[in-house]
């Protein structure tokens, strides 16, 4: 099986998460801009990460095969550190027009304060402006209540249903995701808040339309295989495999690739290892081993 | 900007481009050229991605030659189309000898994703003053991926005519330890140093006593200094090399100018290869495009 996981931190994550990914299937992933864990003091430390975003870590995730999009956006947290979240909001521009970028994210509430709803509400205008798709982030406390409103801003600024992905959700929120006509995320973490089990239930509940699985893996515990899991857990207990294709890899795909960015027919071949082997041979090679014997030397 | 590069460009561009770009280009020409800002330039060059897509270039032969003939060395054989949609929105700003573009370059770079960093570092050798941007080019030299270095390694002439000693020796090195074909390194026949060839057999060293091979392409790095070092590397490596490492290092003995060696070699050589390596050695050809056709056994339209 081919697995997509639109919602990874790989940033924070070893060549050894890459190449398991990899092993299990996993093909293309999405990076959202988020928080390092630590609060960012300078707009360099924007830049810098924002970049590394449209460079290294997709060079780095090439060479194993898997196809690495990003979501460049400000987060809510650091959305509270107002002086320095508009200064990044300046420098957005630069990052969020560039190739492979496919949404504005992951954006949205922490605490819903007035200052992360600021900075919110300037990055739907931008991803209006320039017809993106936008990828949000769901509050931790008081969850459900933090999704509505962050739906309902975004339809009154203007983003159609149909180009907003809401993260985080559970049991309690997905009606209403659903019922705004948005796309319904899930997180998968081990041992705490959604489970492979629960998503299981989910899925048997719901149906596939519209809903999507990721594994939000940062530098926290969490796990990068969530999504393969989930997939063979929904298998084994008799979900619909076409059901299982749609939420571990279609919808994903169907969703981001509104943003033109993602060259589907290339991704449904099998992986191209290494870009620079297609400039020195001057054509793709496919299926080629990823360079693992040696790292990069410097 | 030299008009006979940007006519070059735009030739190589134009008809490779489908409607939608050409009209994107078009514009962009126009707006570049009346002076845009720093971010719309910038979005420019991003939205470029939107138009043309990482397609080889194959560009035929007329049209190398006309780029060889525009810039010496410029072979835009192994670019994409975007990078030269990129190169070409870049060479049609009017204020290239200005500071304010020196300026506006170094921000491209500072937000530059990996396939604009990429047309960025090939675009120098065409820019007038170029020596300007001699601590960028470093940069890229730098860089841990293999895309970017490439791209200022290989098939660019920018490096040899502009970086300094310890800047072209750590290129060259840094090439050879990251396996890619030094015979691309433009201008590495014309400077080769005592330093280069020191450094080279030093790795040599190294790569032997951790029981490693020695890539073939150390043998391009070498001159005529350290000669003993040389031959004694030759005479440990031959009895146990095969055809092509054999063919290798006649070419890099030769390099070496340690042409009595190469002969004292020809008496025993019975690989037909090999012996064809040999004469052509003797006869004085041993540069790098030489090189290129016995190792990668290629025929010369495919280098
Ligand atoms: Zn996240």
């Amino acid at each position: 099986m081919r697995f997509f996981d639109p919602h990874i931190h790989m940033a924070s994550r070893t060549t050894d998460d890459y190449q398991n990914m990899a092993a299990a299937g996993i093909r293309a992933i999405i990076e959202p801009a988020f928080w390092m864990g630590q609060p960012r003091t300078n707009v360099g430390s924007f830049i810098d990460y924002f970049s590394s975003l449209v460079g290294w870590e997709r060079f780095r995730a090439s060479q194993f095969g898997i196809a690495h999009y990003c979501a460049i956006g400000i987060n809510s947290k650091e959305a509270n550190n107002e002086g320095l979240a508009r200064e990044a909001l300046e420098i957005l521009p630069n990052f969020a027009l560039k190739e492979g970028v496919v949404a504005i994210g992951e954006i949205g509430y922490d605490e819903i304060t007035p200052a992360e709803e600021f900075i919110y509400q300037a990055q739907l205008k931008f991803a209006v402006e320039h017809d993106m798709v936008v990828m949000v982030h769901s509050p931790h406390r008081d969850k459900k209540n933090g999704i509505i409103r962050s739906i309902d801003v975004a339809l009154e600024m203007g983003v159609p249903p149909h180009k907003l992905v809401i993260d985080h959700n559970n049991e309690e929120t997905v009606q209403s995701v659903l019922d705004a006509g948005a796309w319904a995320a899930f997180t998968i973490y081990p041992n705490t808040k959604m489970g492979s089990e629960r998503m299981v239930e989910i899925v048997r509940q719901y149906g596939p339309e519209r809903i999507i699985v990721d594994s939000s893996a940062d530098w926290g515990v969490s796990d990068p295989l969530s999504v393969p899991k989930t997939a063979h857990l929904m298998k084994e207990r008799g979900i619909d495999p076409v059901a299982i294709e749609l939420t571990c890899w279609g919808n994903a795909l169907e969703a981001y690739a509104q943003s033109g960015q993602i060259d589907v027919d290339e991704l449904m071949q099998d992986a191209v290892i290494d870009q620079s082997l297609s400039y020195s041979d001057n054509s793709v090679l496919r299926g080629q081993q990823p360079r693992i014997d040696e790292p990069v030397k410097n | 900007m030299n008009e006979q590069i940007t006519a070059t460009l735009a030739q190589l561009l134009e008809p490779r481009l489908s409607d939608a770009a050409l009209d994107f280009w078009q514009k962009a020409q126009r707006e570049v050229a009346a002076g845009a800002e720093r971010s719309r330039f910038s979005a420019l060059i991003s939205m470029a991605s939107r138009h043309a897509k990482r397609v080889p270039l194959e560009p035929t032969k007329t049209e190398l030659a006309a780029c060889q003939k525009a810039v010496t060395g410029w072979s835009p054989q192994r670019w994409n189309l975007l990078e030269l949609l990129r190169v070409a929105l870049i060479c049609t700003r009017e204020d290239v000898t200005e500071p304010n573009f020196a300026e506006d370059f170094e921000s491209l770079f500072v937000y530059a994703d990996e396939g604009e960093t990429c047309a960025l570092y090939r675009s120098l050798a065409l820019l007038p003053a170029a020596e300007r941007f001699v601590w960028r080019a470093g940069e890229g030299c730098r860089s841990n991926m293999l895309s970017v270095f490439s791209a200022i390694a290989l098939d660019n002439p920018y490096p040899v005519k502009h970086f300094d000693d310890t800047g072209w020796n750590q290129l060259v090195i840094k090439a050879l330890f990251l396996e890619l074909p030094l015979h691309r390194v433009i201008g590495l026949d014309e400077r080769r140093s005592a330093e280069l060839t020191r450094i080279a057999l030093d790795l040599a060293d190294e790569r032997r006593s951790a029981g490693r091979a020695i890539a073939h392409d150390l043998w391009l790095c070498l001159d005529a200094n350290h000669a003993e070092r040389s031959r004694a590397l030759a005479e440990q490596l031959w009895p146990e090399a095969t055809p092509l490492t054999r063919s290798a290092i006649v070419l890099g003995l030769a390099r070496a100018a340690q042409h009595t060696e190469v002969q004292r070699l020809a008496e025993t050589e019975s690989d037909i290869d090999v012996a064809h390596a040999i004469d052509a050695a003797l006869g004085g050809k041993f540069d790098q495009q030489q090189f290129a056709r016995l190792i990668t056994n290629k025929s010369e339209t495919e280098l």
